[in-house]
């Protein structure tokens, strides 16, 4: 293994380990490497960008970039930071610019679309009556509203937070700022939510 | 225990409790003060909501051809080398890098031999236009070559697709 890839011990450091080794293969021109990275992370970053943009189609569309840019980018790939650091930073970086260049206009529409791609929702007891199924459905139209009208950058640090389980630290060196600035983003974007959507405690 | 939500600084400790993430010491610590504090309270018990409507977010699966578009892409990106390359191909595949980097040398030396003294290259015409592929240029590319034969038995193992 190169000297250049951490060897720390902890499960962040492991993960860090495997991605940059991965990666440095892939720089060595194995085609392998590439194709267990994308398995690895292929869902988490579609899973970010839907959230983001909250429109399937343009997700895989940016997904797709996202992948292609580490892909041309292996040549001078150096493993200064963690990999899914540098992978998140590819990723809301074009939904940011997907964002601002007016591709989330079809963000209303589609929240106003019906449903029809969305997956059907597993649930213990009997099979759930359309009324169930409406009432979850208003349930996530609220949450999906009240996380599109964060501003983008507090969208991004919740939903790295919440849902790829980021620590503060990781956020931070996403979106190219510090630790405090972080927190107090998180902070802002949860006291917003709460306020919208406490009441569906 | 100063009351956290002071600052947003000090807030991740209600982040933290709302996420299940707080260790036990600091939650027992935090659940007290909670007792006397009524808009920490507030805050924990509102974030607890938002932390339980994300969870109900789901989001429609990755596409089943997605890998095999994007593999298609990066197809797409190597046969624009392939397609440069390939009247060089047989010698590469014969003779190896040493060719590669002599007929490199022998295309740099023409160029230096027509525009002796080391001053800017005056852009020739159109018509006479040649690419000049430089050995590590020229190895990358073979090099995409191998991957998209790498890659190709990968999507093939992956789908029934018979275009890959």
């Amino acid at each position: 293994m190169p000297d250049r890839v951490r060897t720390d011990v902890g499960g962040a450091a492991v993960a860090l380990d495997y991605d940059a080794e991965l990666m440095l293969r892939v720089k060595e021109g194995d085609g392998a490497s590439f194709g267990t990275l994308l398995e690895k992370h292929r869902t988490s970053v579609v899973h970010f960008l839907d959230r983001m943009v909250q429109n399937h189609a343009v997700a895989e569309e940016l997904a797709q970039e996202v992948f292609l840019r580490v892909y041309r980018s292996r040549a001078t790939y150096e493993p200064t930071a963690k990999f899914t650091t540098w992978l998140f930073r590819i990723a809301t970086h074009l939904a940011l610019n997907s964002l601002r260049d007016g591709k989330n206009e079809r963000l209303q529409e589609h929240l106003d679309d019906d449903r029809s791609e969305m997956p059907v929702r597993q649930v213990s007891d009997a099979r759930p009556t359309v009324e169930d199924y409406m009432v979850y459905e208003a349930r996530l139209d609220e949450v999906r509203k009240a996380v599109a009208m964060l501003p983008q950058k507090q969208r991004a640090a919740v939903l790295m937070h919440k849902y790829e389980e980021m620590e503060y630290s990781q956020i931070a060196k996403v979106l190219n700022c510090s630790e405090s600035a972080v927190k107090s983003l998180l902070f802002r974007a949860y006291e917003a939510l709460r306020s919208r959507l406490a009441h569906m405690a | 225990m100063r009351c956290p939500i002071e600052t947003p600084e000090t807030a991740e400790v209600l982040l933290a409790y709302g996420a299940g993430k707080l260790d036990a010491e600091s939650r027992a610590a935090l659940a007290q003060h909670m007792e006397v504090c009524d808009a920490c309270r507030e805050f924990a018990r509102g974030h607890q909501a938002v932390w339980k409507a994300l969870d109900a977010w789901e989001v429609p699966a990755v596409s089943a051809d997605f890998n095999r578009r994007l593999y298609q892409r990066i197809d797409q990106e190597v046969s624009w080398w392939d397609a440069l390359l390939r009247p060089f191909r047989p010698l590469f595949v014969r003779q190896g890098l040493p060719v590669a980097a002599a007929v490199a040398l022998v295309v740099g030396a023409g160029a230096l031999i027509m525009h002796p003294g080391g001053g800017p290259i005056p852009p020739a015409p159109v018509s006479a236009e040649v690419d000049v592929v430089a050995p590590d240029q020229a190895e990358h590319a073979l090099q995409e070559m191998e991957m998209m034969r790498e890659f190709n038995r990968l999507i093939h193992t992956d789908t029934t697709d018979p275009k890959m």
